[in-house]
């Protein structure tokens, strides 16, 4: 029974419960507890997953009013605006169809030379497209949700690509739909391939320009980047398939007090506002299963393999 | 019992009201808005509302289970907006007393810090944790969820608010 209200029932005189201080000390030993599990040691992915589970269906339900207002927006979309973007997609198909020609070719060569060197082959590895369904509500991360989960088989640490290069990896794979941590993310670090010089690197999401950039980090003040280049993964990572664009250098500064200099990034994929992405399966799945049948030469292939 | 002058004498609460109240809160907050830092938390609301009026049917318990959704739906440290659901919900029963003494405007004053505590409670920890600072919108964020305090008191005492007996020439 409340203050103020006709509740005919009595409150209970003598069965009180535990009182409000005791169940607070409970619940947030627990809370406390599960963040420490969750960060530290990350036990917890059984009991997201039950909740994920539980959440679905309240999750689908939030979804559908956005869902419509974009199908309907989409609807009375521009025709001019159709149109253009199919010239756009025409001229696009153009230019690829006279590589798409020549990488045929490039192929074939390449696998004779592959084959005369005794090189492991270069792995097709296989995609799945997905959705992205909502940027994650969590303003302290850069994570997005797909729809793909476990029931399509998504395996973590996947690469997710979209049309113009990485846009992150799979950080946490639930039943139904899967969280892709952003490579803008300050948690997340990229092995890049400058395409002009060759040097290797590391890429990390910066969180200073509002989370939508990326730093090279710990590259020597005299080190040869230039505004303009092309990063790429280089995949020396086991995870990321090389050569797939991941950012554009767009600043550097030269710092006086350090042996380093700042070196700021935008990534090529669209971070903020993809909406179809692929996610790929992690090379080292591939290479994992020679590695353990064949395992005394393991370390000897391990080299071979990148 | 002692009540405020004027203050109108209410129907009992429905236990499948308040239950829907909550998951439509639940629901408010799951609208794929994108991370926007001051969106105001409008179970956090419910929360504290029905702590205040109904602390006996909606209490700390109930407040850790909906903080555990909440931090799976925002891929958030688990625990973390339980913690602050946990806090709120105990000091909503603390001051609950006091509160329903005051008119609804100067209710809202006084939860205000509520929510702020709940709010500097999850930066704390995610900072802690080695998240990014979102950005001084955060501070928006209690004060949006105090000014809804109003419209929560009016939109969710709607149903207690109507006449004991059914009257033909009153409507509600």
């Amino acid at each position: 029974m409340a203050l103020g209200t006709l509740d005919r029932s009595l409150p209970p005189f003598f069965n009180q419960g535990p009182s409000a201080l005791s169940k607070l000390v409970f619940f947030g030993a627990l809370s406390l507890f599960l963040m420490v599990a969750d960060a530290r040691f990350n036990v917890t992915q059984p009991i997201r997953a039950v909740i994920s589970t539980a959440l679905y269906p309240v999750q689908w339900l939030a979804l559908q009013p956005v869902h419509a207002l974009q199908n309907s927006t989409a609807y009375f979309s521009d025709l001019s605006q159709a149109q253009t973007e199919s010239v756009q997609a025409r001229e696009k198909l153009a230019l690829q169809s006279l590589r798409a020609g020549q990488v045929e070719l490039l192929t074939q060569e390449n696998n004779r030379l592959r084959l005369l060197l005794d090189l492991k082959q270069q792995l097709a590895t296989p995609v799945m497209a997905a959705e992205v369904v909502h940027d994650a509500a969590d303003p302290y991360t850069r994570k997005v949700i797909i729809d793909k989960g476990q029931a399509h088989q998504v395996e973590l640490g996947s690469p997710v690509l979209d049309e113009v290069g990485v846009l992150g990896q799979v950080t946490r794979v639930h039943p139904f739909v899967s969280e892709v941590t952003l490579v803008v993310d300050r948690d997340l670090a990229i092995p890049v391939l400058n395409v002009r010089t060759g040097a290797r690197s590391v890429a990390y999401g910066d969180p200073a320009v509002g989370g939508t950039g990326m730093e090279l980090r710990f590259m020597g003040s005299n080190a040869d980047v230039q505004v303009g280049d092309l990063l790429t993964t280089s995949g020396v990572d086991g995870v990321y398939p090389p050569g797939l664009p991941v950012a554009r250098v767009v600043r550097i500064e030269h710092r006086a007090e350090s042996a380093f200099s700042k070196i700021h990034c935008m990534p090529q994929a669209l971070t903020t506002g993809a909406r179809h992405v692929i996610v790929v399966k992690p090379v080292t799945a591939d290479l994992a299963l020679p590695l353990a049948v064949t395992a005394p030469a393991a370390p000897a292939r391990k080299g071979t393999g990148k | 019992m002692i009540m405020r002058s004027g203050q109108q004498l209410l129907l009992p609460a429905n236990p499948v009201f308040i239950w829907a109240t909550l998951v439509v809160a639940l629901l408010l907050n799951m609208l794929p808005l994108g991370r926007v830092p001051w969106m105001p938390d409008v179970l956090a609301l419910v929360l504290v509302f029905w702590s205040v009026h109904q602390p006996l049917r909606v209490g700390i318990g109930i407040a850790f289970l909906f903080g555990l959704a909440m931090d799976v739906h925002q891929t958030s440290l688990l625990g973390q907006h339980a913690l602050s659901y946990v806090a709120l919900s105990f000091f909503a029963s603390m001051i609950q007393r006091r509160l329903l003494w005051f008119k609804v405007p100067l209710q809202a004053l006084q939860v205000l810090p509520l929510f702020a505590a709940a709010h500097g409670v999850e930066l704390v920890l995610r900072l802690l944790v080695g998240g990014v600072f979102p950005g001084w919108a955060v501070l928006l964020a209690p004060l949006a969820e105090a000014l809804l305090w109003p419209v929560a008191s009016v939109l969710l005492l709607v149903p207690q608010l109507r006449a004991p007996d059914r009257d033909e020439n009153r409507p509600l």
